[in-house]
């Protein structure tokens, strides 16, 4: 009986019932100070002065911590995924409003509250520039003096003290001659897109605790999606090995890619380092909205087509607005770059992908790595193309999708990616065929589709050790990060399938990077394939000495050992191994790691034969209802069809596709970070509005189309991204199709609504 | 009176507890704080999301906003009460085998607040679910996972009480 | 806060407004549910250094008594739960309890009173509009005995009321009448759990077969709740059995209402947005008065 495929409930989910599940907001450390962190009230500015001696002077206030504290102990403390930008607290001015400038430290929480709001800082105000293709401009204000790239990435290191830019990276991909490509027959067409900053809301607000144990060890209980990076970093940073630091992880209330790569570590650890003592550091869920958030975008898109709808060309130009940090957003920006012209088959592309420093909270990872952003840019565009050749959507889509085995925009062959199927899915799950009636009166109604294509980012290494104890009960160490993607309970069945072990009886121990070997991070849908892959590897290596030990015990060949059902030749795995150990002793080893093999881009035409180790595919369709007095939107049913691989647990990897849907459903219509002047007016939920329960449907269609990857574990692949590709452009086709109103810029709010129907009416709003 | 603090006794998970508090503490503070009970969690402060569902006097209310200072002599029920004996309560079990959670943050205020409907309607509509869940956030999006829970632990309920 | 605020308990109405008595560096605040308190303190717009807990005046406080003087009064601790599922409400006024079972949501509703709800003066709340429609008077108890005030009285802006330091609602009265009809109406732009972008209340009577005492109120687009009585005009006296007049009437008033108000733009929605969406509210909420009486919420 094979464990593969057969939906159970995960492992934890007793505590996550019950409420004893573990989040470090629950840690304590004995004699830990609390920390509140003062914030830049302005965009961009030197900083003139920090007065805090009245916060100093506050009862149960131990100290206030500045940049300059902070650069006595830390020599250059500067940090960033890509790019060493980010001072762990502002030194000579501020580039956010939210930037952290200073740290309170108390004997409580609220003690360190009341005592920030009496630190006064003084600035001298600096003109700020907010908008991403303002920022790239050549005399746009400076966010950076210059270019810091980091050790990190190979292909970054040109750009190191390069000045007078805000455009950290630019990236290109050039496929056929796409210069040439714009004579000839057929029509141009040409759209510009907008996508809105968005904030992660994971419920968890981001901790971490640090304490240094003893002269030259540091300890860190975080919150942190990436403990390996979080360790490697701080390493760095304090100049010491990564064999002196340790990272520990629990549960995560939430990650969605808010709590990758350094967040709040440094700073504990810097402060911890100052004071002597343990130090917390939490944030609220309004400093969520001053910590990290996704990518605004700007997406010009042109194409040219010929009379039968084939794409003969595209020119993407992408600007990134990356706030005032770099984090992860040149990567952001490279790898959704690849994927910007679509799944379409398209002999000359072109692509200019900018990450572009402006003066708001910085942008970095967030659920799909720029592809929800480039899909409602490419998607929105074939439907307009198909509204002016007066082709139907699907029809358009199924005349230029690349199928497996064409060459994508990379140069890259689509392998084991299942756009055509997908398509055919999403069509006939939409009754595609059938007419549908789009109302006369005040509601009316349209539906929509779309598809996207993400390439895994690469490349990255994860590790994993599965070792079996005395009695033979089995544990899985490694560094995936379990927010409720179901992660442990998939490694449990990975290595219970290979050991013929139940899974529920697999220990999968949470992050510790004294024990867990080296993973790249958890994001970009990449664990159940490489840590899976890695895990796998592991425990084939504990199969193989077990048969071993099996074939010396029983005095037969290894060649003739059977391995099933947890026995190995006959024996279980305790006998082995106490028949080896002489007695109920021992461990016993096994270790896996996985780095699958790419091949670089070309830093010119961003051309590799091996791009990726896997595509993901997602399509969805979408059925509203418009309210055209107000221009409210109503979805009414979704539809999302996803490429998975091989599902090892498929109810959970239906519960990631329609949770990503209810995320980009929020993207789509109400979530938009705002500001005036630079300030942002809506951090915090009061104002900043997520899906609940009333503004989802109550079902989310949500249909798997399983083919085995070659290189995935079982034939898996990710899939935690996958709903967030094409919601948003099939809801704004839907809206078009419901009311002949496009708009290009997300969310879709009523109001733009209803000015757009206006206007088709040849009226204004007043 | 121009003290700060305040002695309050009051009835935690059916046991009588005494407990000394800064006056502007709020309910959900005080549970982590004194009784190390961290089912209920802070997220939003605003009293929008729900993470921090607990009862008192059994009905639902949000404990981050609660001034615990109020609670005298009043009943407090948090998710640590529902299990019994190693046993989860039908609403727990409802959402293990809905799958009605990922990272879980929000479950134990979902599940009260689920507690909260099916003591008021014991047979609920999705409409009427949804709408009682209004101000429950779940940022992973198990919402329909969790409209499924409410109805198979309405069944369950039914069928114990018919026993 | 820096320093936890002392509370006091007091045991009668008397105490209660002797306790409110503040120096010049104290801020002294009613503590009833508290939720918006908490919220006030917690932003740091308030920091109150004494609080009036009104928990022991909760019975004599928070009862709702069936219309015997022609009003049904509603003691200020009723919290808004108990009001959305007041028979005697219901049967008296319903569509202030459907109005009260939409106000945030039901954790917040089992807490919070009426009395904190009028007196917190946010103009996005819901009962404002709707009591106002209802002819609703508010009983206030100060050091000088007790007054009554209409809600437009009582509510002088954003977060501001003309209650005094020392003064607290004890009471709301609603007129009972016969055959009164009501709607109330609230339209959040956004997302389904939002601050609505305008509310609507409409309220008739009717006399010898003819609109009668039409009210029409509307919140969240200005600072106050306001009553729009150029619109109500318009309704007054047409024959209810008239149906194309009828119509007309309806649609003139919403008209004048989306023309007669400036509203204020907010992350709700613009200016102009606000001012066509009362316009279609309230021919909605006038349409639906017409039909049938209760109150929807457009989610």
């Amino acid at each position: 009986m094979t464990e593969i495929g057969r939906s159970r409930p995960v492992l934890e989910a007793r505590s996550k019932v019950d409420g004893t599940a573990d989040y470090v907001i629950n840690h304590v450390r004995h004699r830990m100070l609390h920390a509140a962190i003062v914030r830049s009230t302005e965009p961009h500015a030197e900083l003139a002065g920090i007065d805090a001696d009245a916060a100093r002077a506050s009862p149960g206030v131990h100290s206030v911590l500045t940049g300059q504290d902070v650069a006595q102990v830390i020599k250059d403390p500067y940090y960033g995924p890509a790019f060493h930008d980010q001072p762990i607290l502002a030194l000579e001015k501020v580039r956010y409003v939210g930037e952290p400038v200073a740290l309170v430290l108390a004997d409580e929480r609220h003690i360190a509250v009341a005592a920030a709001a009496l630190v006064d800082v003084s600035y001298r105000g600096l003109k700020p520039v907010f908008d991403e293709v303002a920022a790239s401009a050549e005399d746009a204000p400076l966010v950076h003096e210059s270019l810091r790239p980091g050790a990190a990435f190979a292909d970054l290191r040109h750009l190191a003290g390069v000045r007078g830019t805000n455009v950290a990276l630019h990236t290109r991909l050039r496929h056929g001659d796409p210069d040439a490509a714009w004579d000839g027959g057929g029509q141009v067409f040409e759209h510009e897109y907008h996508t809105q900053q968005v904030a992660h809301v994971p419920l968890e607000s981001h901790c971490a605790i640090a304490e240094f144990v003893g002269p030259d060890r540091l300890e860190v209980e975080s919150g942190t999606q990436s403990p390996s990076f979080t360790r490697l970093e701080l390493a760095r940073l304090l100049g010491w090995r990564e064999n002196q630091v340790r990272v520990i992880v629990p549960y995560l209330g939430g990650g969605f890619g808010a709590k990758l790569y350094m967040k709040l570590e440094a700073l504990a650890a810097a402060a911890a380092l100052i004071a002597g003592r343990p130090v917390r550091v939490a944030i609220t869920m309004d400093e969520q909205f001053f910590t990290i958030s996704r990518h605004a975008t700007t997406t010009r898109i042109r194409s040219r087509v010929d009379d039968t709808g084939k794409f003969l060309a595209r020119a993407v130009e992408v600007y990134w607005n990356g706030g005032a940090y770099a984090d992860i957003g040149p990567r952001v920006t490279q790898k959704s770059g690849f994927i910007a012209a679509g799944p379409y088959r398209i002999d000359a592309v072109a692509v200019d992908s900018r990450a572009v420093y402006t003066n708001r909270t910085p942008a970095g990872a967030m659920r799909g790595f720029g592809v929800p952003q480039m899909v409602f840019a490419h998607e929105s565009h074939a439907d307009e193309i198909a509204a002016a050749t007066g082709m139907d959507p699907i029809e358009l889509r199924r005349r230029n999708l690349l199928a497996d085995g064409d060459l994508h925009a990379t140069g890259t062959r689509l392998e084991s990616a299942a756009t055509m199927e997908v398509l055919e899915l999403l069509a006939t799950k939409m009754r595609w065929a059938e007419e549908i009636d789009r109302g006369s009166g005040t509601v009316r109604r349209g539906r929509g589709v779309a598809i996207g294509l993400k390439a895994v980012v690469t490349p990255t290494t994860s590790a994993a050790t599965v070792s079996l104890a005395g009695d033979g009960s089995v544990t899985v160490r490694q560094g995936t990060v379990d927010m409720g993607q179901g992660s442990s309970t998939v490694m449990a069945v990975i290595a219970g399938q290979a050991l013929g072990v139940p899974p529920e009886q697999i220990a999968v121990l949470p992050p510790d990077t004294d024990a867990t070997p080296y993973d790249m991070g958890t994001l970009g849908s990449r664990s159940t394939f490489h840590m899976g892959n890695a895990v796998l590897a592991a425990a084939l290596d504990v199969k193989r000495q077990l048969m071993a030990f099996a074939a010396e015990v029983t005095g037969c060949s290894p060649a003739d050992v059977s391995c099933s059902g947890g026995r190995v030749a006959g024996l279980t795995f305790e006998e082995i191994m106490s028949a080896t150990h002489g007695a109920r002793a021992g461990t016993l080893v096994g270790y896996g790691s996985y780095t699958p093999r790419t091949v670089a881009p070309d830093p010119k035409t961003g051309q590799s034969p091996a791009i990726t180790p896997f595509w993901m595919v997602g399509g969805s369709g979408a059925e509203i209802s418009v309210d055209v007095e107000t221009g409210r939107i109503t979805v009414d049913r979704i539809v999302c069809v996803a490429d998975a691989g091989v599902a090892l647990n498929p109810d959970a990897a239906r519960r990631q596709v329609s949770g990503g849907v209810v995320m980009q459903l929020g993207m789509t219509l109400s979530e938009e970070m705002r500001y005036e002047d630079g300030q942002l007016t809506n951090p915090g939920l009061g104002l900043y509005k997520v899906p609940t329960a009333l503004d989802v449907p109550p079902d989310i269609d949500v249909c798997l189309i399983q083919h085995p990857h070659p290189a995935g574990p079982y034939g898996a692949k990710g899939i935690g991204e996958t709903g967030t590709f094409a919601v948003s452009p099939a809801v704004a086709n839907a809206l078009a199709d419901a009311t002949g109103v496009r708009i290009r810029s997300l969310p879709l709010s009523a109001e733009k609504v209803l000015r757009g129907l206006h206007v088709s009416k040849g009226r204004r709003l007043e | 009176m121009t003290s700060s603090w305040t002695r309050i006794t009051f009835t935690l998970n059916c046991r009588a507890v005494e407990a000394q508090i800064r006056n502007d503490e709020t309910l959900l503070e005080l549970l982590r704080r004194e009784f190390g009970l961290y089912g209920a969690r802070e997220s939003c402060g605003q009293g929008v999301c729900g993470t921090c569902t607990v009862e008192v006097g059994g009905m639902p209310v949000s404990s981050c906003l609660y001034w615990a200072v109020q609670l005298d002599r009043a009943e407090v029920t948090t998710i640590e009460s529902l299990s019994r004996d190693g046993a989860l309560d039908p609403i727990q079990q409802a959402f293990v085998d809905a799958g009605a959670f990922q990272c879980g943050f929000c479950t134990p205020g979902m599940i009260m607040m689920c507690r909260g409907l099916l003591r008021d309607n014991a047979d609920p509509s999705d409409d009427e679910i949804r709408r009682w869940l209004t101000g429950s956030i779940c940022r992973c999006g198990a919402y329909p996972e969790i409209i499924c829970a409410v109805h198979a632990a309405a069944a369950a309920v039914k069928s114990d009480a018919g026993r | 806060m820096s320093v936890s605020p002392s509370v006091v308990f007091p045991a009668s109405e008397p105490d209660v407004i002797s306790e409110l008595s503040c120096e010049e560096d104290e801020t002294v605040r009613l503590l009833a549910g508290g939720t918006a308190l908490a919220l006030l303190a917690r932003y740091g717009f308030l920091q109150p250094t004494r609080l009036v807990s009104l928990r022991n005046l909760r019975e004599k406080l928070g009862q709702i008594s069936s219309p015997q003087t022609g009003a049904l009064r509603i003691g200020a601790m009723v919290t808004l739960t108990e009001l959305a599922r007041s028979p005697l409400v219901w049967a008296a006024a319903d569509a202030l309890a459907a109005a009260a079972g939409l106000v945030a949501n039901v954790r917040v509703r089992n807490v919070a009173c009426l009395g904190g709800h009028l007196a917190h003066a946010d103009p996005h709340m819901d009962l404002p509009p709707v009591l106002l429609a209802l002819d609703a008077r508010v009983e206030i108890s100060g050091p000088d005995g007790v007054r009554w005030s209409s809600i437009d009285d009582l509510v002088s802006g954003y977060y501001q009321t003309t209650l005094g330091q020392q003064e607290l609602i004890t009471a709301v009265e609603v007129p009972v009448a016969a055959g009164r009809r009501a709607v109330y109406f609230r339209y959040a732009s956004a997302a389904a759990d939002d601050w609505p972008s305008v509310t609507v209340a409409a309220a008739i009577k009717a006399r010898d077969g003819r609109v009668a005492e039409p009210r029409i109120t509307v919140g969240a687009v200005t600072t106050s709740p306001l009553r729009l009585r150029a619109a109500e005009a318009l309704l007054d006296g047409v024959a209810l059995d008239d149906a194309s007049r009828l119509e007309a009437a309806c649609r003139e008033a919403a008209d004048a209402a989306g023309e007669t108000v400036r509203p204020v733009g907010d992350v709700h929605g613009s200016a102009a947005y606000k001012r066509e969406m009362l316009r279609v509210h309230a021919m909605r909420a006038l349409a639906s008065l017409f039909a049938r009486p209760g109150s929807e919420d457009i989610r």
